[in-house]
């Protein structure tokens, strides 16, 4: 007798499944290389099956987003308008870059392209990062496609970032003391090191290529955000602005030192994406959603996004903070 | 037999149920702390503006944070290479003032293109209102001598374009005065003079 577990229904795939992406299903599920749930192959069940309404309201959003409209006289979905408008702000730090690049403005670069790309790439980041314990919670599918398009941007920035820096910055030792001369530099470097395979493998070419080694491959994406952690705690320590002069991390002068703190601010997004990265988390919010009280993953993680969205609010206010005055070309040093 | 099964399903989720909620304890918590922090932020800016050398009398609209030094460093940025470019068009000038009319005026002339480049400058400036007032006079002041040095220029002879020395000394005096009053203002240090 087949083992089928109890509470998989035949017919069905595996619970988790629905929640967690298949590793080639889509193509854009790259950069989340995370396990399944265990509870996806685990011989445990639940006492309810899923429950029919539950499963048909979280699809309910997923099929709207399938659904096409006529814009000048070519079938658009619903879905592709709104992934440009969540995928286009990643163009945002390039962009804000641009002026100083087309104009070769190397003390624009050299000041302040540390804090526009540099920020744009933990954004991105961030953002990449979002998408899974995005679909863990809500069910649904349609944004996964972002994900790969909030990594590759990452990749952009980050490379941008180091070899911009590695021409114009001030450091001695030529190009590579101005990459590696300082161990939080060198944290940079390895980053953007990293970043260059999962860059070049980034499209479903490769993904059909590697096969399983692709996703193993795509786990380098934890070590980018680990080494990320490692830049800012060597950049700007742990603790923060003292008083008016610039004696430490935050921006001083407008009175909110703490939250000008990257280190915290990667700290309060990271917290949360972390946390719903854990599986016996995940398995919780699995079994929540079975037993059709999702109302409870919701009220159980509102702090944790909270705190992200607080985070990230942040980062996005340093981005455009330094990278209007890029765009400028009137660089802030601060 | 299901029922055992549902127990085990409990106990396998009882740890991420803890993880969970005290991670989300800490984040609220955190949350919480934030919010506190927040609501003392315009003692804190005060203080800041204070420590930093920050005067609020002396942040323009719609700048957050000017220091009287930001403001002496833009307008010095300004000031230093317009001074030094006219200084070196007066020294040309004074040397053929009295036997090549055509490099007199050729000099007269880039002393006008020189203060003209300077009130451009300084009025592209953002500063407070008080400091502003002082900056538009010191503006006409300067154009008035841009004026009176292009009259000058415009002699047809060593005599008389040296009949309008005095005037543009009176000129110069009046350009330096405001000049004066907008340093004070900033309270610029030393080599500002």
């Amino acid at each position: 007798m087949a083992r089928t577990p109890v509470g998989r229904r035949a017919g069905h795939g595996p619970a988790a499944d629905y929640y967690q992406p298949a590793p080639y299903d889509d193509g854009p599920a790259g950069y989340e290389p995370g396990p399944y749930p265990d509870v996806a192959v685990a011989p445990r069940p639940v006492k309810e099956p899923p429950s029919e309404p539950l499963k048909a309201d979280r699809s309910r959003l997923d099929e709207w987003m399938e659904v096409t409209f006529k814009f000048g006289g070519s079938k658009i979905k619903r879905k592709a308008v709104a992934l440009v408008i969540l995928g286009a702000p990643a163009l945002i730090p390039l962009f804000l870059m641009m002026p100083a690049y087309l104009t070769v403005n190397q003390n624009t670069i050299s000041v302040s392209v540390d804090d526009t790309l540099g920020t744009g790439a933990a954004l991105c980041l961030f953002a990449c990062l979002l998408v899974t314990p995005m679909v863990t919670i809500t069910g649904q599918r349609w944004f996964v496609p972002l994900r790969r398009w909030y990594g590759i941007m990452m990749g952009c920035c980050a490379l941008g970032d180091a070899i911009s820096a590695g021409i114009t910055d001030n450091f001695a030792g030529g190009v590579f003391g101005r990459l590696a001369g300082h161990v939080f530099e060198l944290m940079g470097l390895m980053m953007a090191g990293l970043v260059v395979p999962l860059l070049l493998t980034g499209n479903p070419w490769a993904q059909r290529k590697l096969g399983k080694y692709w996703k193993r491959l795509h786990s380098l994406i934890y070590v980018i955000w680990a080494l990320l952690g490692a830049h800012l705690i060597l950049l700007e320590g742990f603790g923060f602005q003292q008083g008016g002069t610039d004696n430490g991390s935050g921006f001083p002068g407008d009175g909110d030192p703490v939250f000008h703190q990257r280190l915290y601010q990667y700290g309060a997004c990271s917290l949360f994406l972390l946390t719903l990265r854990l599986p016996p988390v995940k398995r919780w919010i699995v079994a929540r959603q079975r037993e059709g009280r999702n109302w409870l993953v919701y009220v159980t993680v509102a702090p944790l996004f909270v705190l992200f969205v607080f985070g990230f609010t942040f980062l996005v206010n340093e981005e455009f903070f330094k990278g209007i005055d890029s765009f400028t070309e009137n660089p802030s040093s601060e | 037999m299901s029922e055992t099964y549902a127990r085990g399903g409990r106990e396998s989720t009882g740890a991420g149920g803890f993880i969970i909620v005290a991670a989300s304890l800490l984040a609220a918590l955190l949350v919480l702390a934030g919010v506190i922090y927040a609501l003392g932020t315009p003692a804190r800016h005060r203080a800041a503006l204070a420590q930093g050398g920050c005067e609020p009398s002396l942040s323009p609209a719609g700048v957050q944070c000017t220091t009287a030094q930001m403001l002496t460093k833009q307008y010095l940025a300004v000031m230093i290479p317009a001074r030094q470019q006219l200084a070196a068009d007066i020294a040309a000038y004074r040397t053929n003032q009295r036997g090549d009319l055509a490099a007199a005026q050729s000099a007269l002339m880039a002393e006008v293109t020189s203060e003209r480049a300077f009130d451009t400058s300084l009025a592209h400036i953002t500063l407070p209102p008080a400091i502003a007032a002082i900056a538009r006079a010191l503006i006409r002041a300067n154009e008035a001598r841009a004026t009176l040095t292009a009259k000058q220029a415009g002699s047809t002879s060593l005599t008389q374009l040296r009949s309008f020395n005095r005037r543009v000394d009176v000129a110069s005096a009046a350009v330096q005065k405001e000049m004066k009053l907008i340093r004070t203002a900033l309270a610029s240090p030393a080599q500002a003079g």
